[in-house]
């Protein structure tokens, strides 16, 4: 039987009606439609469902969006505002830590909650903090660069035309 | 991948849940992080037919110490709560250790240590620590509650003491006396979101002049149907000098006790190998440990 | 760099597809839904090898929700990316051949309703010896996997390729050093998996949005086994979340998808899970080598013998391309003038081997740089010495006859050894820690297509006007690698223009022109190529114009910064945008075409013309290991790499695609390798236990490239997405044996096989002493 629940997503609440069983990334990108958070693996081994709930990164494939009422959900569609980019975002950019784009969305998650909370992360933090997310393009060494470089555009030591 | 259907309820409140997991228990699982329930439950290993969120009861969230009881961590709080706690770094900095070597980080997100516990993986990275401290858990069903050292929690492969009804309430690591420590050592093929091939928690107390055990404890995981502990060697360890032989002893011991298994991440041979080796790392960090102490008081 | 002076290439460039990559917008072929697009799920055989006997799908078709059922005899024709030996079903057909080949499928209203669907198909088999090694499908009495296949039992091919004289070079050498080298059984694990949706229109026109390299192969083969006209076909490449070769060839999903539309007459998409990917496969082949080198008292190569066996799973797939691939690839970078190569593919009832990163390279550089390494010091020579006077000059001529035009594999050796401080460390670093030495190099380009044709392997449009800019068409396919900036970069370049006005469209068969696809690394210099001549066909239409204009000849105009100016007098110029207007206003629409074909050359044996390539990469490593001897554990330290990929047209997409390529070495050195069952079964086909990389485990990663321009490639660009791969394995086994004194000869490292190995090598140093 499905369960009609109200959903807090990047700010806007969705009304929805889901059975029990459905994960909360079938239900981002199916029912509400945003598709940037994507399933690599569907058991929480890859790291590329990786959404934000109330600021924790969490893996959206092994999440049941029952569990989630009363949360604020923040996808990867919820990090810029229209063509601004998030820091972390420019950043990756900027750094060339985007090959394929397909663990970025994750990626990109996760490196926003290790900044919200260490704001100057060291290089073995940041690969610490993204151990979950598994990129096969990059060899890792320009992500751990973007995140770096994403600190210090959050803190402003650095601009974005300077880089 | 479609799973059975299964119903989900959400308690409010603890007295809620206790009283819906007594009328329900038998078809119902705990839902507190997912981390491994989700999983089973996708590759159709586990079909539950209801799942009780716990998540958000607040009364099975948080972590406090008095130097009585020492650390009580509740059975709902996040791994990776653990793993940034003051008060875990202070009691015990191997518990936050091996909490912050657990998965990735959502995964510690998501996590509890309860489940970490109640899954009763020989792998799992919290019970050699726990094992090590000597914990006591608090295991609650309607109407009350019993405490059960954890070294009478593992049943057999994935089977705990739990009885039907009973849920994982609460752990506490009673303050550790002087002269002693607690360490955590691992072994995966990664250096992260592993399943470790091994692990071991040690846990140290020197006599009062420093250079004799008077109590110890070594418990090890992924050599056996559970994470347990090897008493025999604790048994001769005790009293003994801190040199050479005690190493010896230490080691030759678990490996004796160790009974791993040939499986896809490891060879029962390599176990038996580096057991060993990591029960001499993690004793000598405790040593360590504990002269470091020494030598701030 | 280089004494070339261009305004954008050689700078890194941002790519486009960046914004939409952060913020989730590039869409994937997951990400597309129509209005009643079912979903479409595949019935999976739970038996390696059998026949066939009965298939029952009527309760899967009674199910409510369920819109098509299709089995393997309701498409009967067989395909294979070799189309002379097609040896695959998009369902199986009276047989399986290995645990997990599709069998039958479903489309229904939801994914849900098409698993369960599934559950309901019932089929009986009659099962057959499963052999999961050569060796067992090579043992006498053997069933043959393929019963049509026109070599002896389970040998899917064999090729036998003899240069000079081997047996007498040997006879002459001052050492000879032969050994056995395994390589392991490993997939690319591109993060994404295979998707693909399909629709037909009112005309019965099908549309296939697809996650692959291959749009122009996944065309022929709809049509093949659809048996449909290809004009009434149109592949459209989405985003493609990684490819790496796995998806270089037709996947059943994309066939399926089709099928499936096609009968129950909606859009259907068929997505794959990722133990779907892993039965998919197509990864590296193992193979097990005997090689042999010998060298004078020089240190130079007198002969290479090869004897390799490869495991190929139960499907063709690429296999006879990757089996002539090693052949040609086994001896480059060196100079060595006596050649013998035979190999055996072998068919298994396993996942099928294909195209991965580096294919045909991998193993035979991890057997020669481990040969060469061992020689050396066993002749008192350092291995660089070695390496490097043995290594071909600025151009030569292989004893198979392949040219390489243009090489600075020399300038790699000595790059990658003086950052390293190799010299400094090898064979003096503590117990425990190491340095090795690999170099490497990779075809680019490609000269061979799978069918002979004589059209141009790629080609390139390109349109010039005042309201939509410069737009480039090209049947590349940008798979993450940025061939869209890359081939966006050149036109810029040609047209004196910026990156950020060219607007690139590729990978749509309906779209762009011809091109074979994006593999064996040849976008760069082959599209790279078409899209040159298209831009300088334009150029040769815009510059009488301007010629007029500014009263100058046109021979000595140049088009930069958006003018085009005289190179003699730069006040007379006039602005690019002004001569496209007046170009049109003349003779109207503006577009020109180019198009690239490799030099053709065949020798007279056979396997002659594969392998062959217009130009090649060449790279060097130099890897520091640190070694946990009490538990075995392999810590790869740092890696010290010196690049010949040409002029680099985008620096930071070579730095990636460097790094990238030796992180997933390092996976397939260390830990990477898929296990199979007694029955078939893959024992590990999960990110879970199939452990691939994480962030945690890289190196320290110095990538640096040497000063080079291949002049008769676009823009003096080569490769850099395959080469950088080869020295990644064999400098890491050179490490770990300079670290322990244990050669390794079989992959992975893992710690279990260091600890056995020290145990050996303490008894063996026992009974010595």
């Amino acid at each position: 039987m499905k369960k009609l629940i109200k959903l807090e997503i990047n700010g806007e609440n969705f009304d929805l009606a889901v059975e029990p069983t459905a994960y909360l990334i079938d239900v981002i990108r199916e029912s509400v439609g945003l598709t940037g958070t994507k399933k690599g693996c569907g058991i929480g081994d890859c790291g590329a469902c990786t959404v934000l709930i109330d600021g924790r990164p969490a893996l959206s494939c092994i999440t049941l969006a029952v569990a989630c009422t009363g949360k604020a959900i923040t996808t990867i569609e919820g990090l810029s505002k229209g063509t601004e980019l998030h820091p972390v975002q420019r950043a990756f950019i900027d750094k060339g830590a985007v090959q394929c784009g397909f663990c970025t969305p994750g990626m990109v998650l996760s490196s926003k909650a290790l900044l919200d909370e260490n704001p100057h992360p060291s290089q073995d933090e940041i690969k610490t903090a993204l151990a979950g997310n598994l990129c096969r393009c990059t060899g890792y060494a320009k992500i751990v660069e973007a995140v770096e470089h994403a600190g210090q555009l959050l803190s402003g030591e650095v601009t974005h035309e300077q880089a | 991948m479609h799973c059975e259907p299964f119903e989900y309820e959400k308690p409010v409140s603890l007295r809620e849940f206790e009283s819906l997991y007594a009328a329900k228990g038998e078809d119902a699982k705990i839902l507190a992080g997912g981390t491994d329930l989700m999983v089973l439950i996708k590759e159709k290993l586990l079909a539950p037919r209801l799942l009780i969120d716990i998540s958000d009861l607040h009364e099975l969230q948080g972590i406090s110490f008095d130097s009585r009881q020492g650390l009580t961590i509740m059975a709902g709080t996040k791994i990776a709560e653990i793993e940034r706690s003051a008060l875990v770094k202070e009691h015990a900095p191997a518990l936050a250790y091996a909490a912050a070597n657990l998965g990735s980080n959502q995964v510690r997100w998501m996590a509890t240590m309860a489940g970490n516990i109640c899954h009763a993986s020989p792998a799992a990275e919290t019970p050699p620590v726990l094992l090590a401290h000597d914990c006591e858990l608090i295991i609650g069903k309607q109407g009350g509650e019993r405490t059960l050292p954890i070294s009478r929690f593992f049943l057999s492969y994935r089977k705990t003491a739990l009885e039907p009804g009973e849920y994982l309430k609460a752990f506490r690591l009673p303050p550790l006396p002087e002269r002693s420590a607690v360490a955590y050592r691992f072994k995966g093929l990664r250096r992260a979101m592993e399943i470790d091939m091994l692990n071991i928690g040690a846990y140290l107390e020197l006599s009062e002049e420093g250079q004799s055990v008077s109590d110890i404890r070594l418990a090890m995981g992924s050599v056996g149907p559970t994470t347990y502990r090897a008493t025999a060697t604790e048994q001769r360890l005790k009293g003994m000098q801190i040199d050479d032989e005690f190493f010896a002893t230490a080691c030759g011991g678990v490996v004796q006790e160790a009974s791993p298994i040939d499986d896809v991440r490891a060879s029962a041979e390599y176990r038996n190998r580096v057991i060993g080796v990591l029960t001499r790392r993690a004793l000598e960090e405790c040593l360590e440990i504990i002269a470091s102490r020494g030598n701030k008081a | 760099m280089s004494k070339h002076d261009f305004d954008v290439i050689g700078k890194d460039q941002k790519r486009k597809d960046g914004p939409k990559k952060v913020k989730g917008e590039h869409e994937f072929a997951d990400d597309i839904q129509f209005p009643m697009m079912l979903h479409g799920r595949i019935k999976r055989s739970d038996i390696a090898h059998a026949r066939i006997i009965s298939i029952d799908t009527s309760k899967a078709e009674a199910l409510a929700g369920v819109k098509a059922v299709l089995i393997g005899s309701e498409t009967p024709i067989k395909y294979g990316i070799v189309p002379q030996m097609p040896t695959e079903y998009a369902l199986a057909h009276q047989k399986v051949r290995f645990y997990g080949e599709p069998v039958a499928a479903v489309a229904a209203v939801d994914p849900e309703t098409a698993e369960r669907a599934l559950d309901l198909i019932e089929i009986e088999y009659e099962a057959l010896p499963v052999y999961t090694t050569p060796e067992q499908a090579l043992a006498e009495g053997a069933v043959k996997i393929h019963e049509d296949n026109k070599f002896p039992g389970n040998i899917a091919y064999e090729a036998d390729q003899n240069f000079g004289d081997v047996d007498e070079a040997f006879k002459n050498s001052h050492y000879v050093l032969e050994k056995v080298f395994k390589t392991s059984y490993v997939n690319h694990v591109f993060m994404e998996p295979h998707c693909a949706v399909s629709k037909f229109d009112t005309n019965g026109e099908l549309f296939i949005w697809s996650t692959t390299q291959i749009p122009h192969y996944l065309h022929t083969h709809l049509a093949k086994v659809l048996q449909m006209d290809m004009n009434k076909i149109h592949v459209k490449v989405t985003g493609v979340g990684g490819g790496f070769g796995g998806k270089g060839e037709v996947s059943n999903n994309e066939l399926i998808s089709a099928l499936l539309a096609r009968k129950a007459g909606r859009p259907v998409k068929v997505l794959y899970s990722r133990k779907d990917v892993f039965l998919q496969h197509r990864g590296r082949h193992p193979i097990e080598m005997r090689v042999k080198v010998g060298v004078d008292k020089e240190g130079m190569i007198t002969g290479i013998d090869y004897n390799g066996t490869m495991d190929g799973g139960s499907y063709g797939g690429w296999g006879l391309v990757i089996l002539f691939y090693t052949a040609a690839m086994l001896h480059l970078p060196y100079n060595v003038r006596n050649v013998r190569f035979y190999a055996r593919r072998i068919y298994t009832n396993k996942p099928t081997c294909g195209a991965m990163r580096g294919l045909g390279g991998v193993q035979p550089r991890f057997a020669l740089e481990s040969l060469l390494d061992q020689i050396a010091i066993d002749i008192g020579m350092s291995p660089y010495e070695l390496k490097k006077k043995n290594a071909i000059g600025l151009s030569h001529e292989t004893v198979s006859g392949q040219v390489v035009r243009h090489s600075e594999f020399r300038k790699c050796l000595d790059q990658a050894v003086a950052n390293s401080g190799y010299l400094e460390k090898h064979g003096k670093l503590p117990f425990g820690k190491g340095i090795g030495l690999a170099g490497g190099y990779y075809i680019s380009g490609t000269a061979y297509t799978l069918y002979m044709a004589y059209k141009p392997h790629s080609s390139a449009m390109i349109r010039v006007d005042n309201e939509s800019g410069v737009t480039v068409y090209c049947g590349a396919t940008d798979i993450g690698q940025g061939s869209d900036t890359v081939l966006g970069m050149m036109a810029a370049e040609k047209f004196g223009l910026p990156f950020e006005s060219i607007h690139v469209v590729s990978g749509d068969t309906s779209l762009a022109p011809f091109d074979l696809g994006t593999f064996a690394s040849r976008v760069t210099v082959a599209a790279g190529s078409a899209v040159c001549k298209a831009a300088d066909n334009v150029l040769e239409k815009l510059k009488p114009v301007a010629a007029i204009q500014l009263g100058v000849s046109t021979d000595q105009l140049e088009a930069r910064q958006g003018k085009i100016y005289s190179v003699f007098e730069k006040s007379k110029e006039i602005d690019f945008w002004k001569v496209v207007e007046k170009y049109i206003d003349a003779h109207g629409p503006l577009t020109a075409t180019g198009n690239y074909t490799p030099p053709r050359r065949t020798g007279n044996f056979k396997g002659a013309n594969i392998g062959h390539s217009p130009t090649y990469g060449f790279s060097a490593q130099c890897t520091e290991v640190d070694i946990d001897i009490e538990t075995g554990e392999v810590r790869v330290i740092r890696v010290t790499e010196a690049g010949d990929c040409g002029q680099p047209i985008n620096p930071v997409s070579v730095e990636g695609q460097v790094e990238g390529s030796i992180v997933m070495g390092m996976g397939q050195a260390l830990f990477e390798e898929l296990k199979v069952g007694k029955d078939g079964r893959l024992l590990n086909p999960s990110l879970h236990d199939y452990k691939v990389p994480t962030a945690t485990d890289i190196p320290e990663l110095k990538t640096t490239f040497v000063d080079s321009y291949d002049p008769d490639s676009p823009f003096g660009a080569k490769e850099a997405g395959e080469g950088p791969i080869q020295p990644v394995i064999p400098a890491i086994f050179n490490a770990v044996y300079d670290a322990i004194g244990v050669r390794f000869t079989e992959m992975p490292i893992t710690p279990e096989k260091v600890l056995r190995a020290l145990d050996e090598k303490k008894k063996q140093e026992g009974m010595q002493s």
